[in-house]
């Protein structure tokens, strides 16, 4: 392959690239979502984290929308975490769970079944005892069937 | 691949003539079962594989798509090559053997010059061939699901006939996806009792606890090897068929299970090698093996892909050995000191004519269509123009089916007549060449659902279009993680505008229906099939079998209109493949 076009196919992956709007950015934010926050954690999105040691598991395609199981768990010392919230960005309530955590919960985990009424960001925080928040995101997508 | 015009004019001027004179002839001088089995051994295992076979125990056409499109990130990648880029992609030269089974280009000609493919008897044979040579305890034997559904026979005997055939040939280990549609009971007898392979999947549990219902992977030895084989079956059964034949089981696609999974095998078995044996689709497994490690190969199906070569994924090697008995997958291995040092790889072409049936396959399948031949075999027209099911959104049987349905339906209520029938994306069907006959069992071959029922009902334009993006983003969603792996249901009635590469509810534009732009708060009668059943809907009298042999009988010359109603805004289309 020359040079010439080489550099006229990475051109076109480029712009292939740029133009694909691909999963949903975790940072996309919805309105509703932002009401929530701010009514229950007091901070917006663009103040919550991203982390690798929050892990959110949950299917990337949901068998039903009304029953999509969940699991949030952290490597996280439990003795530094205070709360975990779940969200549902496009729910027509996007608050989901609260849940307060103790040392004596010994670790964080929770594992629970959520209803989701379209395609959305699924979002797991986490408050941590110095004030900040962290957070896992997961797209899941609820669809009305497909094809074989 | 570059080939002149002078070399592929050769090629072609060569078909032709040798077609004037006997094609037969030609086939076979060309393709001998020798040259096609033709395989210097290597190393000390060796993998038989097919996938998808889709309950064909008699040869058939059978065409690749036209098209596969593809959202930006994945085009041309594998998984998404068809007719010319896929001979370029694998170096296969037009109008051979290789070309036939596995890309459209000239279907119709190269169908003529060599033939049928596939067929119980003819896989049997290639498989015993294989194993008598290695030597049984140096094979394994592996089936990818999607096995005793979907065909006539498979219908008319609940997957019987194929199970039978199965246990005859000797596979070791099978998953599923459509095989779950003869029912969950009978697929519970047939897996337990009937079956003689192991039936393995890491990705079906029990609501709401989790418990696994079939063992996850299973450890063998072969050729002094130690292997570990995982199972995965079609994670979106559940979604893609009727939820009453899973009722009560998880299925998906679970990284971490399956992670923790071949982490087991490696630690706690010690195996020297890890399979997965998979109806994920090419595609997802191909995003899949980025995320997990250490596994060796990946028996990929679903998506009925064939590649002549492995994809590479970091140090995993993925094949996917196309459907409908088209091909059987050797891969010698050289697995030493807990490693894979080697590979050898040939999906062998089973052409029908060509390769010899075996004996006692042959009477099985007898013994087993015996009751059916007569329905079968009855002719109720000819095909004028090629039919043909797979593309990612259109096909000639489709619109017949269309057709037959609009037909049928045409003046219901003395009001209204059907507007808009769809007809779902399955990959799998027959081919009907142009001239010959159609038969019931073609009919049976490419609507071969053990859920045939057809509803009638009224849906609003903006339900209409909101369900046909629902569709588009399980076929074109660019994260293949994200995607179902099946093609784009095909809707009747409607032209429409595809954009690819754009957001769910943005890739369907300029919808018209029977000639008029779409209005979103107006009802339009709707007639599906073949999908899971919409609430609160009752089945119709008459199933699609039946509504689709009757409008042919009626027919009996059968032209349908070649000219796709989509038109795609961002990739190429091809409409002349099979024609040139």
């Amino acid at each position: 392959m020359n040079r010439r076009k080489f550099l006229a196919l990475s051109a076109v992956a480029v712009m292939g690239l740029a133009m694909v709007p691909g999963v949903q950015p975790a940072h996309a934010s919805t309105p509703r979502l932002e009401e929530e926050l701010k009514k229950r954690l007091g901070v917006s999105l663009a103040q919550i984290k991203e982390v690798p040691d929050v892990k959110l598991t949950a299917p990337t395609i949901a068998e039903s929308g009304a029953n999509v199981p969940v699991t949030v768990e952290s490597t996280i010392p439990i003795e530094r975490v205070e709360h975990l919230w779940i969200f549902v960005d496009k729910n027509p309530v996007p608050w989901i769970a609260d849940v307060k955590l103790t040392p004596m919960n010994g670790q964080v985990f929770f594992s629970t079944r959520i209803k989701m009424g379209e395609t959305s960001n699924v979002r797991a925080i986490l408050k941590l005892k110095d004030g900040s928040y962290v957070m896992a995101t997961k797209e899941v997508k609820v669809t009305a069937g497909g094809c074989g | 691949m570059s080939l002149s015009r002078r070399e592929f004019l050769g090629h072609s001027a060569l078909a032709l003539s040798s077609l004037a004179l006997a094609p037969e002839a030609f086939a076979r001088k060309h393709a001998s079962f020798e040259k096609l089995m033709e395989f210097k051994p290597y190393g000390n295992l060796t993998l038989v594989f097919i996938s998808d076979f889709h309950g064909h125990l008699k040869p058939m056409y059978f065409a690749e798509p036209m098209n596969l499109l593809a959202p930006e990130p994945l085009k041309g990648t594998p998984g998404y090559l068809a007719g010319m880029d896929f001979l370029k992609f694998y170096n296969i030269k037009p109008g051979s053997v290789e070309a036939y089974m596995g890309s459209c280009v000239s279907f119709i000609k190269l169908a003529r010059m060599y033939g049928m493919t596939g067929g119980g008897p003819q896989v049997a044979t290639v498989i015993k061939a294989i194993v008598n040579e290695r030597g049984r305890d140096k094979c394994l034997v592996l089936d990818g699901g999607d096995t005793w559904a979907t065909s006539g026979i498979a219908v008319k005997t609940d997957g019987m006939a194929v199970v039978d055939w199965l246990n005859y040939v000797g596979f070791d280990y099978m998953v599923a996806h459509w095989d779950v549609t003869v029912g969950k009971e009978k697929f519970l007898d047939i897996v337990k009792n009937k079956l003689k392979a192991k039936f393995i999947s890491y990705n079906i549990t029990e609501e709401p606890f989790g418990d696994l219902v079939f063992p996850p992977y299973d450890v063998v030895e072969r050729g002094g090897v130690k292997i570990g084989i995982i199972g995965s079956s079609f994670p979106f059964t559940p979604l893609a068929n009727p939820r009453v034949y899973t009722e009560g089981w998880s299925f998906g696609v679970r990284p971490d299970e399956l992670q923790k999974y071949v982490n087991e095998l490696r630690e706690k078995h010690k195996v020297d090698l890890v399979l997965l044996l998979s109806h994920d689709g090419l595609p997802l497994d191909i995003a899949l093996m980025k995320i997990v490690k250490g596994i060796d190969i990946v028996i990929s199906g679903h998506t009925h892909d064939i590649t002549p070569t492995p994809v590479k994924v970091g140090n995993t090697l993925i094949v996917s050995p196309g459907s409908h008995g088209k091909f059987v997958g050797r891969m010698d291995l050289d697995v030493r000191n807990g490693k894979l040092h080697g590979y050898r790889l040939k999906l062998i072409p089973v052409l029908s004519d060509v390769v010899p049936e075996d004996k006692g396959a042959r009477e099985l399948v007898k013994k087993w269509y015996a009751p059916y031949e007569k329905e079968f075999n009855t002719v109720i027209g000819t095909a004028q123009t090629m039919l043909y099911k797979r593309d990612t959104v259109f096909s000639t049987w489709d619109r017949l089916i269309g057709e037959a349905l609009a037909d049928y339906y045409h003046g219901v209520d003395a009001v209204m007549s059907l507007d808009v029938g769809t007809s779902p994306g399955f990959r799998w069907g027959t081919t009907v060449l142009p001239g010959q006959r159609i038969t019931v069992e073609h009919v049976y071959d490419v609507l071969g659902m053990t859920y045939p029922e057809v509803f009638i009902m009224k849906r609003k334009g903006r339900d209409l279009l909101a369900l046909w993006e629902d569709v588009a983003d399980n076929v074109f969603n660019p994260n293949p993680l994200y995607q179902q792996g099946g093609d784009m249901s095909r809707i009747y009635g409607v032209e429409y505008e595809l954009k690819i590469n754009t957001k769910q509810g943005d890739r369907i534009r300029n919808v018209r229906i029977k000639g008029k732009p779409i209005e979103l708060d107006k009802e339009y009668l709707v007639a599906v099939y073949g999908g899971p059943p919409p609430m609160g809907v009752q089945p119709e009298k008459k199933n699609i079998r039946e509504i689709v042999i009757d409008y042919i009988r009626k027919k009996k010359d059968v032209h349908v209109d070649r000219k796709p109603n989509v038109k795609v805004l961002d990739h190429p289309y091809n409409t002349d493949c099979y024609w040139r």
